[in-house]
């Protein structure tokens, strides 16, 4: 596959023209050029097709777009029919989205996350960040680098491959861990937060929390943590200035 | 102890680098707030005051999904701007403060997000006909055009947090508001992240392993005399 690295680079950014019309489609083009150059010399009219279709419409997980990236770049290099090439390009979007989802949003990040949280509350300081940052930069390299290569080398039966891959065991699967890294870093960073902190702010913290999670789970999809956050503080503003 | 000009502008170049990795890229976790803050803390010469804001403000992020056209706080650049009200002074005086700034700046930036969103959608439909004629330099050029609005849109959100954040960092505060404000802020931020994680993981078989691992947590914090 000419053009890989160049391609890979790009992925990392595969986002930065996000937008309501054609979500990933701009980066999705952008990524796709140097994996289409090829094309260009051996078949220009097909390339020109290609590079104008590489930019439409599309969404998935960012950290899964190489997957639709080499397949259908695969495809256009296989010469398969452009409305096939569409049809794989709009079948990947709903998969690859919850796929990676469930995978990196709600898996890998709130767990690695957890951990960097535990980390710090148990000593590790500053290092805990940056071992957050560095394996998860690992874990992303790896699943980019495979979801290129496989896209490139399945093309057109990509989602069966996908189907067969570690990918939905492990996005069932990173979930429960989060559960688990979330929990363990909850009562450490409660405990390492109000450490030192006094004796009022210790006895009223779990109080507020208590209030916030019933709103929360009780109160509908408006009653959000940020809101709640901001109007208990702005509360206690008014009763720390009041009360003086 | 004051936060410097050098400081401020690495703080603010900081600021921007952490809004382009919440979406834009490279996506590396540098806007999780425990690293965005932990940063810009060594950046203001104070790291426990980047750890306390990053982990608390950590836990809000926790109850986010940042998943597809929904709007979601952007807590990087509101990180930056609330360790520069903490950086060098007692941070039981001023963590609650920090807190209430980066709040409403979180918000903010997912509302400049929005924005952001619905200008990368004109400048599009303004080179649609060259997109379709397969412009490779409109494609690169509409690429580019997001990465620097997004870049101004961090530039924007953290030098108006910065702005705030330097006022605040020289206001007496009455002797009752900093324990309040301590309590509120934890304790929402403590409700942020069990509502997130409650979320996730449903009642069913998972929820095992969320009280599994709040178990551990809490016998390794008596454990690690970290409860004293």
């Amino acid at each position: 596959m000419k053009g890989e690295l160049r391609a890979l680079l790009r992925l990392y950014y595969v986002q930065a023209a996000w937008n309501y019309e054609r979500m990933l489609g701009i980066g999705m083009g952008f990524a796709a050029g140097p994996l289409l150059e090829e094309l260009r010399v051996a078949d220009p009219s097909r390339h020109a097709e290609a590079v104008a279709r590489s930019a439409d419409f599309f969404n998935a997980n960012p950290n899964l777009a190489g997957l639709a990236l080499g397949a259908l770049a695969r495809a256009e290099h296989d010469r398969v029919p452009g409305s096939a090439v569409a049809r794989l390009r709009t079948a990947l979007s709903g998969p690859l989205g919850a796929l990676g989802d469930r995978l990196f949003w709600a898996g890998v990040v709130p767990a690695l996350s957890g951990l960097a949280l535990a980390g710090v509350a148990l000593g590790m300081g500053w290092r805990a960040a940056l071992v957050l940052v560095l394996v998860y930069g690992v874990i992303r390299a790896l699943t980019a680098r495979w979801a290129l290569a496989t896209g490139w080398a399945e093309g057109m039966q990509v989602g069966a491959a996908i189907a067969k891959s570690w990918l939905p065991r492990s996005a069932e699967r990173a979930g429960v861990v989060a559960g688990f890294c979330v929990g363990l870093a909850i009562p450490l960073v409660a405990t390492w937060l109000l450490r030192g902190a006094g004796r009022e702010p210790a006895l009223m913290a779990p109080a507020v929390a208590l209030a916030g999670l019933t709103l929360a789970r009780l109160g509908g999809p408006h009653h959000t943590a940020l809101r709640f956050g901001v109007g208990v503080l702005v509360l206690g503003l008014l009763a720390g200035v009041l009360g003086s | 102890m004051g936060v410097s000009a050098v400081a401020l502008a690495a703080l603010l170049g900081w600021g921007i680098v952490v809004a382009l990795d919440l979406v834009s890229g490279p996506q590396a976790l540098l806007s999780r707030p425990l690293v965005a803050g932990t940063v810009a803390g060594l950046i203001a010469g104070d790291v426990e005051a980047g750890l306390r804001v990053g982990m608390l403000l950590e836990l809000f992020a926790l109850d986010v999904l940042p998943v597809g056209a929904s709007r979601y706080p952007d807590y990087g650049p509101a990180t930056v701007a609330a360790v520069a009200v903490v950086a060098g002074l007692p941070w039981q005086e001023r963590l609650g403060l920090a807190i209430l700034l980066a709040l409403p700046l979180a918000f903010l930036g997912g509302v400049g997000m929005q924005w952001l969103r619905h200008a990368n959608a004109r400048a599009v439909q303004d080179r649609v006909a060259a997109v379709a004629a397969a412009d490779r330099r409109a494609i690169t050029a509409l690429h580019y055009g997001g990465l620097l609005r997004d870049a101004g849109r961090g530039a924007a959100l953290t030098a108006l947090g910065l702005a705030i954040a330097l006022p605040l960092r020289g206001v007496t505060l009455p002797a009752r508001v900093p324990p309040l404000l301590l309590a509120a802020a934890v304790g929402s931020g403590l409700a942020a992240v069990v509502n997130g994680a409650l979320r996730s993981t449903g009642w069913g078989a998972r929820a095992k392993w969320l009280a599994a691992g709040l178990g551990l947590g809490a016998i390794l914090a008596v454990a690690s005399g970290a409860w004293r």
